[in-house]
């Protein structure tokens, strides 16, 4: 069957029988990242798994082109022509994606925030994703811990437009409140390579010595710095970074870095599809499902982040595939009213 | 010479069979592509690209360009949203408070420019980045949600199913500067300024009030596309251009360039911004839905970009080469 | 012509260069630390080759929207060729520099021979090249960079002057050489200048057009290697963000939009002031949501200076006139 026939076929079989008792061969599930990253470069997999696994017409992860909202619109748009009826997607604005995902919704498919949460109310089931405030709470903590009191530290985050980075400089903040250290310095605006190099080498020049941590809380930074600090060859500044590049995974193997945050990308994939198969085929959220609360929902589920150091960090897939385990064992008694 | 052989040479002509072409290469390929929804989602993002496009069209008339469209457009929108927001106005002022800044902040790039003598790139270059920031250092990246469920449920609205009323107002503001431009003293005059200064300045036009007005007017239909914006997304978000409003520079060019806006200045075909935009995002929205590989999209659009305007060409110089023999 | 050297366009840029240095290193001694200037000198001398990417077209009237894609597509078919095919370095950054040029050729090509304008030539092949680039990686990038690529990439070969600055003053050299002392450099000026009246005395115009975008392609991709050497990583998305940085420096350096007119030295000296501001900003913790602000004021004010600089030069000689 050529794709014209199956969404042909699909929209008979959606006007032909109630819903409850769709095959799941009907679930075409797209995971829309908000742009290229290699971040999500998990869900492809995760989406390709929980078809084979589930028995999903399919699970695509398909990749706007360019980090612009109006693209991703312009996709998701398509994406519903070409006849997709689960969307789990990465919100290129909390607020602004709002009102595609309310359109989405209202062809009918079950609609996911993931990785990134849209800002509440919205017809979205839930989000799932990492608690970025969360995590760079934690990965402050882990970094005093190697700290003594009064100790400072500087923080390189992401994009100012993304309201994740407020999250995140209000939490590192706190963390260090806290725990009695300083942050002399946050850095924002680098989630390019070119810009994040300038900026974290031009102040680690000037400020190398007054500087006792770094906390990172966005990929880019975190790879820059762990370059950084292996080009410096200083082992004194303790820094935590977060994700799971090459880099920065290298950099806490020979000791540069003391270890880093790591989220759960491939999780999100791999639950969220199955989900949203669940939902199709009638499942409902509980009215009382254990959400926890952000900033932005009201409907959130942790994914999961853990903290891999040095001992940790040669088997972080392994780490990351049992924190989805934990997280999908209970999924559905906890959550879904089947 | 007759009026026809004209418009079959004219960028216009080009344009509508380009779009018929590739509207029938891509309902062939994928069927769905003229389905409403499909339909529907095409006018309402063109009526955003066209308008941008049109920001950019009115300033490339002087010759110069303006990078800060869309710093512009952001700033508009959210000062249009934070009226409505913290002072719970209406959505009509709320426009209305919206259009008048980017009024002023085109204005003020205009002033800043012809009182220099400074090229308007460099200074438009300068500006992009000091709207952009003032805006992101007032509203510390928040967005304004509670807008009017009246402007908003426009961006939502379809009339007889298909149209988009958000592209109704584009063909508003289209009619309206064809006019502009074409029947009244103040559009010719902008025109003139724009083709030749020197000229213009000597058969007593205001050359330097002019271009500033161009800008002000650039400023306003940014200020229109940003507010179209917000009625689509139901918020005013600062991310909704980008960084530093960078990506509407692309549809800002595309569509006038593309529709034979000359970059020197002096010449405009609103129509031809019109159906350069719209050719474009047709383009983008036929591709997406062939599913060709999905990383290689843009290579795609590149060339369909490319293909376009060399069968225009060859389309214009075998007319031409007609009409010598 | 007997211009004084503080008439020429790259005083400007030079005064305010020596200013800021003077002012932000009296404020922040560490600003003049070895290690400070290296970090300076890395950026600038990457930043310098986008520049001129962008300045050897702005030379003869056009515009290149797709010197970061170009570059992108170098920076990744460098570091791709490393790591999957184990092509030794300096064959894989010959043959990356010969994609470059290629797509510079190109570029001039379509422009030449078409007759449509390099903006929409470039804004197409912008596309292109980075659908090129996003379609071999898909988003993720090269890691396995030869450690002498990194190490020219960051190291000193004198302290405090990295390798990377080598190509870049090797660079401006050839390329002042090449625009002022060359007879192919004064027709890539005089089609600039103003093309009928080049094509009249006899300058093959299509041919200095396609030169002048194959040394525009050619710089671009020797700027993506260089820094895939500096950031150690074949990053796909490298070139992203070159291009208001490509025009800026050139400007600010006193070239005219509309062709030419340009300035080598200027345009390097340009790309200093770019990279002081940025440093500067960091230096002195300004509150990251006014960088934008400031940095947007500082351009002005650099180029008001200039503009300033030269009305006044102007009524000077208007003046002598009378």
């Amino acid at each position: 069957m050529n794709t014209a026939q199956r969404v042909l076929a699909a929209g008979l079989s959606l006007a032909l029988l109630p819903s409850a008792t769709l095959a799941d061969e009907s679930t075409r599930v797209a995971l829309v990242p908000g742009g290229p990253h290699p971040y999500f470069a998990a869900w492809e997999q995760a989406g390709a798994d929980a078809a084979k696994d589930f028995g999903l017409g399919s699970a695509d992860y398909r990749v706007p082109q360019k980090w612009e909202l109006g693209l991703q619109n312009q996709m998701l748009e398509s994406l519903v022509t070409q006849g997709y009826n689960a969307f789990l997607v990465f919100p290129g604005d909390p607020v602004g994606t709002v009102a595609i995902a309310n359109e989405l919704a209202e062809t009918g498919a079950p609609v996911m925030a993931l990785a990134g949460c849209l800002k509440d109310p919205s017809e979205a089931v839930f989000c799932m994703g990492t608690d970025t405030g969360n995590s760079a709470y934690l990965g402050t903590k882990e970094l005093l811990k190697q700290l003594g009191d009064g100790a400072k530290i500087v923080h390189f985050t992401g994009f100012l437009v993304d309201p994740n980075t407020q999250l995140r400089i209000d939490a590192v903040a706190k963390a260090a409140a806290e725990g009695g250290a300083e942050v002399i310095q946050v850095i924002a605006d680098i989630d390019a390579p070119e810009p994040a190099e300038e900026k974290i080498n031009a102040y680690l020049a000037a400020h190398v010595d007054e500087v006792d941590g770094i906390v990172t809380t966005a990929w880019v930074p975190a790879v820059v710095a762990s370059n950084a600090l292996r080009k410096i060859g200083d082992k004194r500044i303790v820094m935590v970074g977060i994700d799971h590049d090459e880099v920065v995974i290298q950099a806490i193997k020979d000791g540069f870095v003391h270890g880093t945050m790591l989220q759960n990308p491939y999780g999100q994939g791999y639950i969220g599809s199955f989900v949203a198969d669940r939902l199709r085929s009638g499942c409902t959220v509980k009215a009382d499902a254990p959400f926890k609360s952000n900033a932005l929902t009201d409907k959130f589920i942790d994914s999961g982040t853990v903290f891999a150091g040095a001992n940790d960090v040669d088997n972080y897939v392994g780490s990351m595939q049992s924190i989805t385990k934990v997280l999908f064992d209970e999924f559905e008694s906890t959550y879904l009213d089947c | 010479m007759g009026g026809p052989l004209r418009f079959l040479l004219s960028n216009e002509f080009g344009l509508i069979v380009l779009v018929l072409l590739f509207g029938i290469l891509f309902s062939t390929l994928s069927p769905a592509f003229l389905s409403k929804f499909s339909l529907y989602a095409l006018g309402r993002t063109s009526a955003v690209n066209i308008m941008i496009g049109f920001s950019m069209m009115v300033v490339i008339i002087t010759g110069g360009l303006n990078l800060s469209v869309g710093a512009i457009g952001v700033g508009a929108a959210m000062f249009g949203g934070w009226l409505m927001q913290a002072f719970g106005m209406p959505w009509v002022p709320g426009v209305i408070g919206g259009l008048a800044m980017g009024a002023a902040l085109g204005a003020l790039n205009g002033v800043i420019i012809v009182r220099s003598g400074l090229h308007s790139f460099i200074i438009t270059l300068a500006t992009m980045s000091i709207f952009f920031g003032v805006m992101i250092y007032l509203t510390r990246a928040e967005s304004y949600r509670e807008i009017s469920p009246a402007f908003t449920s426009y961006g939502r609205m379809k009339i007889l199913g298909v149209i988009s009323p958000l592209l109704l107002v584009t063909f508003a503001v289209a009619i309206m500067l064809s006019v502009l431009f074409r029947f009244t003293a103040l559009g010719r005059e902008m025109l003139v300024a724009g083709a030749n200064a020197r000229a213009a300045e000597i058969s007593g036009i205001r050359v330097n009030r002019m271009i500033t007005y161009c800008h002000m007017l650039s400023g306003i239909l940014a200020g229109v596309a940003g507010l179209m914006l917000v009625s689509r997304t139901g918020a005013a978000i600062p991310s909704m251009a980008g960084q530093l409003g960078q990506d509407w520079l692309l549809p800002a060019f595309l569509g006038p360039v593309l529709g034979g806006t000359l970059l020197t200045g002096g010449r405009l075909s609103v129509l031809g911004t019109l159906l350069g935009s719209f050719l474009v995002t047709m383009l983008t929205t036929g591709l997406l839905l062939m599913q060709v590989g999905a990383f290689w999209i843009q290579t795609y659009l590149g060339l369909l970009l490319l293909a376009a305007v060399l069968i225009d060409l060859a389309r214009r110089s075998y007319l031409e080469r007609r009409k010598l023999l | 012509m007997n211009q004084k050297f503080w008439q020429s366009e790259w005083f400007g840029p030079l005064l305010i260069t020596v200013t800021a240095i003077v002012i932000v290193s009296s404020l922040n001694p560490s600003f003049l630390s070895p290690f400070n200037i290296q970090i300076l000198l890395l950026a600038i001398s990457v930043n310098a080759m986008i520049a001129f990417s962008q300045m050897i077209i702005i030379a003869i009237g056009q515009m290149n929207l797709s010197v970061g894609a170009i570059g992108g597509m170098a920076a990744i078919s460098f570091g791709g060729m490393m790591e999957v095919w184990g092509i030794p370095w300096p064959i894989a950054a010959v043959l990356s520099l010969s994609i470059g040029l290629l797509a510079g050729i190109a570029n001039g090509a379509l422009c030449a021979y078409t007759g449509i304008s390099a903006f929409v030539i470039t804004l197409a092949s912008l596309s292109i090249f980075k659908g090129i680039n996003l379609g071999i990686t898909e988003a993720q990038p090269f890691y396995d960079i030869p450690d002498t690529v990194k190490s020219l990439g960051n190291d000193t070969f004198l302290h405090p002057l990295p390798w990377l600055v080598l190509p870049a003053v090797a660079a401006a050299v050839l390329l002042w050489y090449l625009l002022f002392r060359l007879p192919l450099g004064r027709a890539i000026l005089a089609v600039g200048g103003n093309e009928h009246a080049a094509a009249l005395s006899g300058i093959s115009v299509p041919r200095i057009v396609i030169v002048a975008h194959a040394i525009s392609g050619l710089l671009a991709a020797l700027a993506g290697i260089m820094l895939v050497g500096r950031l150690q990583i074949g990053q796909p998305t490298i070139g992203d963000d070159w291009l208001i940085l490509s025009f800026a420096a050139p400007v600010i350096g006193g070239a005219i939009l509309t062709g030419g007119h340009v300035s080598v030295a200027g345009t390097f000296l340009g790309v200093a002031i770019v990279a002081i501001i940025t440093q500067v900003l960091v230096l002195f913790s300004i509150d990251p949501f006014l960088v934008q602000v400031v940095l947007g004021g500082l351009i002005l004010w650099a180029v008001g200076i200039n503009r300033y600089r030269e009305v006044r030069a102007h009524r000077k000689i208007a003046a002598g006139a009378i």
